[in-house]
């Protein structure tokens, strides 16, 4: 290396390309990074071809916080029918989190086969048989910890701790926004709380802050922070004419100091301000779908109040929601969404960290995702949308075979399930199993794990996940850190 | 292309014949392939990197790779990419220097002989790095300042600085720009020393300051006001991250983290020399014993985050709970290198570090300096023989509690079968005597008295001298210290009856003051006199019965039965020695109301209680007078020691390494026995291989890395081993790393711009001598901080205008050569900062716990920090940001948009972005709308006129008087609307948020 070269000079020069679009907003930072053309096209639809044509453009994640059961849900288990009650052996000494070692037990609901591909689906997620021909499971998922902080650092950003960017994070970073009156990444948090390690999980870190997920509340008076001043002495008269003013004065000040692209950045930032004060609340407002697009994601009676149990129509309103507002999201143009179901680990129970009781929290929370998860598929598949949205279903591990008390399961960070849907993945199928009682994988060499899934996504949305690189504090630094491998048998 | 490789392989073959053509092929494997392998390939081509899909760390994964065709060279791939084209220049080792000629020739000729492979060799490992030939690594040379013939013209070499920084433009055919105007200067220097702006007044008093050393007083001022600790604390903050929740799942509250921030506040402005700083934050407790600092000092190690679930939920006894310590201990060796050293050394925890000489062994021997502290609450600011005194209190409370339960357990023992039979049956009736209906009148309560023995009495007056057949004392129910049924009964008592209300003469009804009245929760006690006739009774406690640290006696009711079962006392007037008298709760009064609480069975309440004293008496025979002698003197002894325990100073706490502490659940400390450390496997805690032993980097020339200490050395010792490294004179990266972070500070690039890397995968310094000399200086005179910052803010360099210069930029558009002073975007906290003090809000008290910039709610278990809800006008946060509460999960999204620093890893340089989202935050965000209003409101206050109202906020703002025209399209715009949206508007200027 030469004496003072190369890295400040890639960094500022890196820097001044965000500065001249604008904050990165319409940004393809990472083509400029490699040194390669921006190919992004003029109206900026399509943020270039990084390594290879891509088939998918967008991706949303369905991230069910506190560990969702595969066994309840996806993975059907005959053994465990057969052997329902017997005491559990597991044939090696494994330490669970809370010690729920107790006998095998059957799914909490029954299965019943789904579609052309006849994939039992429990009763629980029933309302996914309508789309399960387009979804391909991963059984075979293994995790490293049972904890649930480092663990959904693992699902939600390929590290174990915190520090590091999420995956959406690393994908608006590489591809940027398709509509920069948008934020590239948005997340939709469970209203009534923040998963584990809550917005760490979406932080950008290293990457520069536009990549970071700006998160919205769809049920609250102001749903982005900061959209809109509320206050009584803003009108919007008295808004446009202070910007117009600004404007001037920034103008004047700029024109004294040439060869700074930053304070014309600047100057743009506000007007991209202004373009997003119009676009985001029209791409939030659900007012105006048609009555049977809200039945269909469960939201024939928004507003309504519900009581203090956990019930079905509840969790489906707001599931469904979230997933209604992607959908309006992703067709204006964000890149990544990540829905979030499950808030932190307090009583009553409204995550899926089912120690107590899988039926009463599972059986709610399940179905309400399931209408929404089901609802977003097949309208993301009318619109012909689905053949370039990766779906993305995941959680922090899976639960155990055996029971913990008598109604409830243990973590199991041995296998778990994904399930991904849309955008160049093969529907219907299954690409890696786990063995007959749904506690480790069935072939023990060769699980999947996270590091393959991202690799996959990344794959699919044209990037090489090797070659997806950033040095910081002298570490080149990668969404799959030094793994992951393109799982070839789920791609179309 | 094609056809230079035939050239080269003409040389190389004859290299070969002439070199090595009698090696056998295992043997040129062994002694010449391999060592080119581990030394240039395997560190990114192994099983289990394996970059490009390519892994040459064993036979399968070469012969398999399809890069290399055995026996033919020419076609092998990996030839072609190893192989320099005409510049030199290979496309492998990816960003390293080719193979020499004589490597090249070595593989060429290993794979014309077939590439071949030992049998025996399953695998081979990357080589370690050995080169010290680095930069950082050696020693740190004064060097000459630069002699410069021919200084340009409106340029003076102030000090040192500018002759290096000028001889290095001049080499670069650069000229250094103009000296900054005053106000410029003005300005840059406010923000920079203290990161808040000048008032009108300072900056009237600074211009019209004709003196030639006015700026150097400013400097002086500045660097002596609070404010200066303010803005450069958190600087060492960032890079330490600093926050006061510790992050991870519940991301649980540390109340007590604010210490250590006061703490580096203060050691800024109090300009402590830096080894004294690196000292204190690695082991004061040892190396300045009976210093408050000392132990502040310790929260460096504990500043970064804690998975509580891991620690507490998890005991050390599992996997994760391990997993979950050794990550922590990774933070802390982490923290302590890249912050002192600008070492990264986390690039070792799994593997050898690939590019700097620092091994596995040497990561894990880190860890045993850090093996036996925890991140927890410690008390600081008592002195060690209180300390000393206080443990002492301590165990003599712990052995006196262990014995008296040993010789009630004997008791219990002796008292034999019956005794055993009667709580028994007592047992079977429990569920019998709880409460079943908690009454809002709870009876009568004397006034707390700290000793046992005084007495109390309270007494009924039946109006009349009557015939009494029963008298019965009803127990109450609180659960005040979870005390519950029978709080207050006395545990030693008479009763009397008596016509004199002052029971001079009386006659004793019931006696229970020779031993004490066992605990019956709610049974009511009886007495039935034989033909007594009487007006007054009343109930004395010889021996009252303890509520906290305190005694009383409560009773719920007097109940005094006739013949005929009669209740005679029924609302009757009491009176007592004392009384609480405390609202419908307590009062005397309440004795005679007729409510008193009921337990769920009363009957067998009331046998529950027969039975519990009868297995009292039995007790008494096994009671001999040796034990009660014993267990008084025990009780007196714990007496005595917790008053004297109570009697000690308070300590205060903070967040810190600490190897005791109150356990909580699985989180229990190692009261200073180091865990035992082993070098991990890839990394792995599952594959421990050798121990590691206390030790650091190998970085000082002729000295081993391992510390040398006796056989039972304390982990202290070992805390201090690294600490006293650290700072040593002969330190080639402590002092080059400090000097090159207040550098960067200032300029906004650090001679080394990878301020936490100085290794192979960092920058390169721009100015090697210019760095080596001001660690040199700052070493070699007092370490004074303040002093650096002087030499560099008088220096010509740092006083230049940030003006373009269309040829200076043509050569260096980077600025790296300093011909421009760089403009800087003001942080999150000087934006907020300033925005409070020119709205006239800032409160400048210094110190103490956080505010909160949120709404706290669910704190007890998993804490919701709620931003959305919290009232920007609380003035309770309207102190400057470094006091603010940081959330390291859930950071505050106003300064996140503001380029805060990001409390999960270290930040030794803030990000600049710009965009639409910070618009919409400075526009809009709640707190800027309502300081326009208090801005608003302070001008109206302080002008009469509109105009002047404006003016002045313009000049708070920027510091300077607005253009006649500027100003009255402000006044206009104030006319139109209101000044409040004029204030609004301010904060959004590029002026306002720039300095030049």
């Amino acid at each position: 290396m030469e004496v003072g070269k190369s890295q400040s000079e890639i960094g500022s020069s890196r820097r001044e390309f965000l500065w001249n679009s604008g904050g990165g907003l319409g940004g393809i930072a990472l083509a400029a990074m490699l040194g390669k053309d921006a190919l992004a096209e003029p109206d900026g639809k399509l943020g270039g071809v990084l390594h290879h044509p891509p088939r998918a453009k967008r991706v949303v994640q369905l991230f069910m916080g506190g560990a969702a059961s595969h066994i309840d849900l996806f993975d059907y288990k005959p053994a465990l029918e057969k052997h329902h009650g017997e005491p559990s052996d597991f044939g090696e000494k494994i330490e669970l989190f809370q010690s729920g070692f107790g006998p095998w037990a059957k799914s909490y609901f029954d299965f019943k086969p789904y579609g052309e591909s006849g994939k039992p689906l429990s009763d629980a997620v029933s309302e996914l048989g309508e789309v399960v021909d387009d979804m391909a499971f991963v059984h075979n998922l293994v995790g490293k910890t049972g904890v649930h902080s480092q663990a959904t650092y693992l699902q939600a950003t390929g590290f174990q701790r915190p520090g590091f960017p999420g995956m959406g994070c690393w994908i608006s970073y590489a591809l940027g926004s398709m509509n920069e009156n948008l934020p590239a990444f948005v997340v939709l948090p469970d209203h009534r709380g923040y998963a584990s390690n809550g917005p760490k999980n979406w932080a950008s870190a290293f990457l520069p802050a536009h990549t970071q997920g700006t998160t919205i509340f769809p049920q609250r008076k102001n749903p982005i922070e900061n959209l809109k001043a509320q206050s009584g002495f803003v009108t919007d008269a008295s808004d446009q004419d202070g910007l117009k003013l600004l404007n001037r004065f920034n103008r004047t000040y700029n024109s004294d100091r040439v060869g700074d692209s930053r304070l014309d950045a600047r100057i743009r930032s506000y007007e991209l301000a202004a373009k997003m004060q119009l676009s985001a609340p029209e791409s939030m407002d659900i007012s105006k779908e048609p009555e049977h697009i809200l039945k269909m994601y469960g939201l024939e009676n928004i507003g309504r109040t519900y009581g203090k149990d956990i019930n079905v129509p509840e969790e489906a309103e707001y599931f469904g929601r979230k997933c209604l507002v992607a959908r309006r999201l992703l067709e204006r143009g964000v890149r990544f969404i990540q829905i979030w179901s499950g808030n932190d680990n307090s009583f009553p129970r409204r995550n899926w960290d089912s120690h107590e009781d899988i039926r009463r929290d599972h059986g709610p929370l399940a179905k309400g995702m399931a209408i929404g998860a089901s609802a977003l598929i097949k309208d993301l598949k009318q619109r012909g949308m689905l053949e370039d949205t990766i779906v993305l279903w995941t959680t922090e591990f899976g639960r155990m075979p055996s029971t913990q008390g008598s109604l409830g399961r243990d973590h199991n960070p041995f296998v778990f399930t994904n399930w991904l849907s849309g955008g160049g993945i093969k529907g219907g199928v299954t690409a890696g199993e786990s063995d007959q009682w749904g506690f480790k994988p069935l072939d023990r060499e060769n699980p999947t794990q996270v590091y393959d899934i991202h690799a996959t996504i990344l794959h699919l949305l044209g990037i090489d996940h090797k070659q997806l690189n950033v040095r910081h504090n002298g570490i080149d630094r990668r969404l799959t850190d030094v793994h992951g491998h393109v799982i070839q048998d789920l791609i179309a | 292309m094609k056809h230079l490789r035939v050239i080269l392989f003409t040389l190389y073959s004859f290299l070969i014949t002439e070199s090595c053509s009698v090696l056998l092929a295992d043997d040129l494997f062994s002694e010449d392939v391999m060592p080119i392998l581990q030394a240039k390939c395997l560190s990114c081509h192994n099983s289990t990197e394996s970059k490009g899909d390519f892994a040459l760390d064993t036979r399968d994964g070469l012969y398999e790779s399809g890069f290399l065709v055995k026996g033919k060279p020419a076609e092998s791939h990996l030839v072609d990419v190893i192989t320099p084209d005409g510049s030199g220049k290979a496309k492998m080792p990816k960003g390293k220097e080719a193979l020499t000629k004589q490597e090249l020739a070595v593989i060429v000729k290993w794979i014309s002989a077939g590439a071949s492979w030992p049998t025996d060799l399953a695998r081979i490992e990357p080589a370690v790095v050995t080169d010290t030939n680095w930069w950082s690594l050696q020693a740190i040379n004064r060097g000459v300042i630069p002699s410069i013939e021919r200084v340009p013209d409106g340029f003076t070499i102030e000090n040192p600085i500018d002759a290096f920084v000028l001889a290095k433009q001049l080499e670069h055919d650069l000229r250094p720009s103009p000296r900054a105007d005053k106000h410029t200067s003005l300005r840059r220097l406010y923000f920079d020393l203290t990161g808040l702006p000048p008032t009108p007044e300072q900056v009237n008093a600074f211009m019209t300051d004709e003196s030639p050393l006015a700026y150097e007083r400013l400097v002086d001022q500045l660097l002596a006001s609070p404010a200066y600790g303010e803005r450069w604390a958190r600087h060492w903050l960032d890079v330490v991250k600093y926050a006061d929740t510790c992050g991870y799942d519940k991301d649980k509250l540390r109340p007590n983290a604010w210490p250590y921030r006061d703490y580096v506040v203060e050691s800024f402005n109090r300009d402590k020399p830096y080894t004294r700083f690196v000292h204190e934050q690695i082991a004061g407790d040892v190396l300045y014993p009976n210093t408050s600092d000392g132990i502040l000092g310790l929260g460096f190690i504990a500043a970064g985050p804690w998975d509580f679930i891991g620690h507490v939920e998890v005991p050390e006894s599992k996997i994760d709970g391990r997993i979950a310590r050794y990550l922590d201990r990774d933070d802390m060796v982490t923290n302590t290198l890249n912050t002192f050293t600008s070492t990264t050394i986390q690039c070792a925890r799994c593997h050898n570090h690939k590019f700097d000489p620092i091994t596995q062994q040497h990561y894990y021997n880190l860890h045993t300096v850090f093996a036996a502290v925890d991140k927890a609450e410690r008390s600081y600011g008592v002195d060690a023989k209180v300390e000393q005194q206080k443990s002492k209190l301590n165990a003599q409370i712990k052995s006196a509690t262990e014995e008296m339960v040993s010789i009630n357990k004997a008791i219990a023992d002796a008292a034999g079968d019956t005794y055993k039979r009667l709580k028994e049956e007592a047992a079977q009736l429990t569920d019998a005597a709880k409460l079943k209906t908690r009454m809002t009148a709870y009876g009568y309560h004397s006034q707390i008295s700290s000793a046992e023995d005084k007495e109390e009495w309270l007494q009924v007056d039946l109006g009349e001298s009557v015939a009494i057949t029963e008298i019965r004392i009803h127990p109450t129910s609180d659960d005040f210290n979870q005390i519950g049924n029978g709080f207050g009964f006395p545990t030693r008592f008479r009763i009397e009856c008596s016509d004199d209300p002052t029971f001079k003469k009386s006659s004793v009804v019931a006696d229970q003051t020779k031993f004490d009245y066992p605990k019956v929760g709610l049974a009511f006690y009886s007495s039935s006199p034989k033909s007594v006739a009487a007006r007054y009774v009343r109930i004395t406690a010889t021996k009252l019965t303890a509520r906290l640290n305190d005694y009383i006696m409560a009773i719920s009711e007097i109940v005094v039965l006739d013949e005929a079962g009669q209740n005679l006392a029924l609302n009757k007037s009491t009176s007592a020695a004392t009384s609480i008298e405390q609202g419908e709760r307590w009062a005397k009064q309440n004795a005679t109301d007729g409510i008193w609480p009921l337990p769920v069975d009363v009957s067998k309440t009331q046998q529950r209680a027969s039975l519990l004293l009868r297995a009292e008496v039995e007790l008494k025979n096994a009671r001999t007078p040796e034990r009660i002698k014993r267990l008084s003197e025990l009780a007196n002894l714990i007496k005595d020691s917790q008053a004297a325990l109570d009697a000690q100073p308070a300590g205060r706490m903070v967040y810190a390494a600490a190897t005791d502490f109150n356990p909580r659940g699985g989180f229990q400390p190692t009261k200073g026995k180091p865990r035992q450390i082993n070098v991990l496997y890839r990394g792995d805690i599952l594959k421990p291989g050798e121990p590691a032993i206390p030790g650091t980097i190998p970085v000082l020339a002729n000295t081993v890395d391992t510390f040398q200490l006796p056989e039972d050395h304390t982990e202290g010792d070992r805390r201090a081993a690294l600490a006293q490294w650290l700072p040593r004179d002969d330190h080639p990266l402590t002092w080059r790393s400090i000097v090159n972070r207040i550098w960067q500070y200032h300029f906004g690039q650090g001679i080394v711009n990878s301020s936490n890397d100085f290794g192979r995968m960092g920058e390169l310094p721009t100015h090697p001598r210019l760095l080596d000399w001001l660690a040199a200086e700052f070493r070699d005179n007092g370490q004074s901080i303040k002093d650096l910052h002087r030499l560099i803010v008088s220096s010509s360099t740092y006083r230049q205008a940030a003006t373009h210069n269309e040829k200076n930029a043509t050569i260096d558009g980077g600025n790296r050569f300093l011909w421009r002073m760089n403009r800087r975007r003001l942080s999150a906290e000087e934006i907020r900062d300033s925005i409070l003090m020119v709205s006239g809000r800032l409160d400048n008290r210094m110190g103490g716990e956080g505010y909160y910039l949120f709404e706290l709610e669910r704190p007890e278990h998993s804490p919701h920090y709620e931003y959305h809800k919290h009232d920007p006008r609380d003035v309770k946060s309207h102190r400057r940001s470094i006091y603010r509460f940081i959330v390291r999960s859930q950071p505050d999204p106003f300064m996140t948009a503001l380029d805060c620093a990001d409390s999960s890893q270290s930040t030794p340089t803030r990000d600049e972005t710009i965009t639409s989202i910070q618009a919409l935050a400075l526009l809009n965000n709640k707190f800027n709308l309502a300081m326009a209003e208090y801005f608003a409101q302070d001008l109206q206050q302080s002008e009469q006129a509109l105009a002047d109202q404006v003016q002045l906020a313009f000049e708070r703002i920027t510091g300077r008087k607005p253009a006649a025209n500027d100003l009255q399209a402000l006044i206009q715009y104030a006319q139109q609307h209101d000044l409040a949206n004029v204030c609004r508007l301010l904060y959004n200027l590029n002026e306002f948020v720039y300095v030049d």
